[in-house]
């Protein structure tokens, strides 16, 4: 009887200590003598997205040596320390490591990169906690509208900075100009975020093509991990296509290419959004990724540099290179980029312990960073605004293959690095 | 005469104390919005959430013997349902969460019809094809964002109750009182007729059959019972994410293979079993997430060794043989010694 009575009570024992546990845990945030600011971040460091987040170890270990030097702010050096949370590439996860950062760590900025599934759930627990907030590496459609934002209206704490649709149109249709193709274009949108973005006939691809003289042949919306593209391979041959466009996942893609060879479909240029970004992508389709083409948001020959550290665009693709032996990739200078617009607004803030101060100064933003200048005050809506893109194409360059900026009537800041090839 | 001294009773001394003690953390974890952070506040919010989803799938599972790996499909419901009849109905948050229990009865019943055809594997597998139905079927609703999914407008949330303390308040209040009521539902259930009959058909289905136990009705009734309320729970979880997507709301893993985690490193088939899993499973990640890969390995780590070394989970271990239980359910004879 004895061993039971003490089973019994260990046992509650425990069961209150693991039920308090979380309590006594969380009460720690200790108020140093020095200020300290709390950033919090949230990428998908693990999951199908994780390639967005892989230099995230290379850009935060710089910005959290250059954050420990402090921020000047009225005169006063500010401590910045960014806590990183994983997403796991889930928008569920994503929302609740956001509200763990901004109710349990007590975050002053919540900052947030790469893909709707990541900045939109992040964006909206900041918008209804009232924390100043900042993403960026997702087109700002579906950012701003599929997060049901009124461009009159906009949102109170959340703002975003890359480029939309009408910028990858623009410089797609400049990179197709005079290529000497036929103007028949086969698009291919997923029912996703991106691809209903894309896709969509008013605020999508559809209506600039159409104005530009292109005929746009779409099948309607294919589900995420398809199998089977032969119905759309049938339509763009019967269509005469010679171009190929719309935004896809790398998996999806590959499905699609491969079928495309097989059943005889020769496109002339394949320019997809989101599938063809990263080096590793290519290299595993092997000779048929060479002569695709993608947009290009950041590269090393881009002619911006850090307004934090000073480093030029081609010494950070090269220094992560250097470091890692991987090829660079775009995320990196938009990562970068993201902590440039911190230490600016912090730099700026009236009042760095009042929320509101901090969203002021980042609608007052007005920086060049090392993917563009940011200003929010010149965005297509309220909350966005925009960085310059082009376009590139994947050539080969000795044993590997190199992303080369083949037009940049978009942004004629951005050197053009090659000459675009048709697919044979 | 000493017959007389003998007789049938459920409570036992364990019982009785384990009963008031939960009566008095229940209290004062309806209190915790006063003493507990807002942090805090959402964490219990969240594991009260999934201790109510963790008991369901118990009930269906551990009960009822119905394996099903697409719950996802009510928990998702739910967040459809919720934001349907908030964002386009243009309902009060509270009398929508009264009514998505309600469809997700209406919806749970011929799908019961359908899937009751299956047995054993075939069963569990046809709940997961009915849950990527449900899934596709939400990615073509556009009037809530198809396959992009949509965000809850502050508006709405703020229409649950004035100032941000009784909202954030109210809302944990909401998710406690789900894990009180499911706890409950499934305590009052398991003491009825209908209860006895169900731990008839969890020790031997044959042999409860023999008995005259209608199987089919009885599993159907668990069923709905559990649609519904999973439905509930969803459209909860949805108000705390304030957004759903397809693939946010129908994910196997989110509300599917944790669920199945707690459930059996608790111990299948008891009321204790889930609530000692959720705190176990909450204790892990909130000690191991930050881990990324590690911390999953470790969560399988753990369901090996449960299943290898106690296949009756923990609340199992600590039962033993005595059968100790927490919630009076079982007939005992007394007065024996």
């Amino acid at each position: 009887m004895k061993t039971i009575l003490t089973s019994r009570r260990s046992f509650m024992v425990g069961a209150t200590a693991l039920l308090a546990a979380p309590a006594i845990l969380t009460r720690t945030r200790a108020y140093a003598a020095t200020p300290k600011l709390k950033v919090g971040h949230v990428s998908p460091r693990t999951g199908p997205l994780a390639g967005f987040a892989e230099a995230d170890d290379y850009i935060l270990s710089a910005i959290s040596k250059r954050f420990a030097e402090g921020i000047e702010n009225n005169g006063k050096r500010w401590q910045v320390e960014i806590i990183s949370k994983d997403s796991q590439s889930n928008p569920n996860r994503a929302a609740e490591v956001a509200s763990e950062l901004i109710l349990k760590e007590e975050v002053d900025i919540i900052v947030a990169a790469s893909t709707p599934d990541t900045v939109n759930p992040v964006s909206d627990q900041a918008e209804v906690n009232q924390v100043p907030c900042v993403t960026t590496d997702c087109p700002w459609q579906p950012y701003f509208f599929g997060r049901g934002g009124k461009p009159d209206k906009g949102f109170e704490s959340t703002y975003h900075f890359f480029w939309g649709l009408e910028d990858v149109i623009a410089a797609f249709l400049a990179m197709w100009d005079g290529a000497g193709t036929g103007k028949s274009v086969a698009g291919l949108f997923p029912n996703d975020a991106d691809g209903n973005a894309w896709g969509d006939p008013a605020l999508g691809l559809p209506k600039p093509l159409a104005a530009a003289g292109y005929t746009l042949t779409d099948p309607g919306r294919y589900q995420p991990m398809s199998d089977d593209f032969t119905n759309q391979i049938n339509a763009f041959k019967k269509a005469g296509c010679e171009i190929v466009t719309g935004n896809m996942i790398p998996p999806d893609f590959g499905t699609f290419w491969s079928q495309a060879a097989q059943q005889g479909f020769k496109p002339k240029i394949v320019t997809i959004g989101k599938a063809l970004l990263f080096p590793s992508v290519i290299k595993g389709l092997g000779t048929r990724g060479i002569g695709l083409s993608s947009e290009v948001w950041w590269s090393p020959s881009h002619p911006f540099k850090s307004s934090l550290t000073g480093i030029s665009s081609a010494d950070l693709a090269g220094g992560y290179t250097k470091e890692t032996g991987r090829p660079w990739t775009q995320p990196i200078g938009f990562k970068h980029a993201l902590f440039e617009v911190v230490a600016n607004v912090v730099s700026r803030t009236q009042d760095l312990e009042d929320h509101p101060a901090i969203v002021k100064a980042i609608a007052e933003t007005d920086m060049k960073t090392i993917v563009g200048p940011v200003n929010w005050s010149k965005g297509p809506v309220k909350n966005v605004s925009k960085t310059p893109l082009v376009a590139g194409q994947w050539q080969k360059e000795g044993d590997g293959v190199a992303l080369k900026i083949v037009t940049n009537k978009p942004a004629p800041e951005i050197p053009v690095t090659g000459q675009l090839q048709l697919l044979g | 005469m000493p017959d007389t001294k003998l007789h049938v009773s459920r409570t036992t001394r364990l019982s009785t104390i384990s009963m008031t003690l939960m009566f008095v953390v229940v209290l004062v974890l309806a209190c915790a919005p006063w003493w507990a952070s807002r942090a805090d506040i959402r964490l219990f919010g969240e594991i009260s959430l999934y201790i109510a989803l963790a008991s369901l799938w118990n009930l269906l599972a551990g009960y009822a013997g119905l394996v099903s790996v697409g719950q996802q499909a009510y928990v998702g419901l739910g967040g459809y349902v919720f934001f349907g009849l908030t964002l386009l109905a243009g309902l009060n948050p509270i009398a929508a969460l009264l009514i998505a229990p309600l469809i997700g009865v209406v919806v749970a019943a011929p799908v019961a019809v359908l899937i009751f055809r299956l047995r054993g594997a075939y069963f569990a597998i046809g709940t997961w094809v009915v849950s990527e139905v449900f899934r596709l079927t939400a990615a073509q609703v556009s009037a809530l964002g198809g396959g992009s999914g949509i965000s809850l407008p502050v508006s709405v949330v703020n229409a649950l109750a004035q100032g941000r303390f009784l909202r954030e308040a109210l809302a944990y209040w909401l998710a406690l009182g789900v894990a009180v009521l499911v706890t409950a539902a499934v305590f009052f259930l398991l003491r009825s007729r209908r209860g006895v009959a169900l731990m008839a058909i969890r020790d031997n289905e044959l042999a409860a059959k023999s008995l005259g136990i209608d199987i089919w009705v009885t599993k159907f009734v668990v069923y709905l019972v559990t649609a519904g309320l999973t439905t509930l729970v969803g459209a909860l979880i949805f108000l705390q994410k304030l957004r759903v997507s397809p693939d946010a709301a129908f994910s196997s893993n989110d509300w599917t293979a944790f669920v199945i985690f707690i459930v059996v490193i608790g111990g299948v088939g008891t009321i204790e079993g889930p609530i000692i899993g959720t705190l176990i499973y909450f204790a892990l990640r909130e000690t191991l997430a930050d881990l990324g890969t590690i911390y999953l390995i470790a969560l399988g780590i753990v369901a090996i060794v449960i299943m290898l070394k106690a296949p009756s989970g923990v609340w199992g271990l600590i039962r033993g043989r005595r059968g100790l239980e927490l919630f009076p359910i079982s007939r005992r004879i007394r007065g024996l010694d």
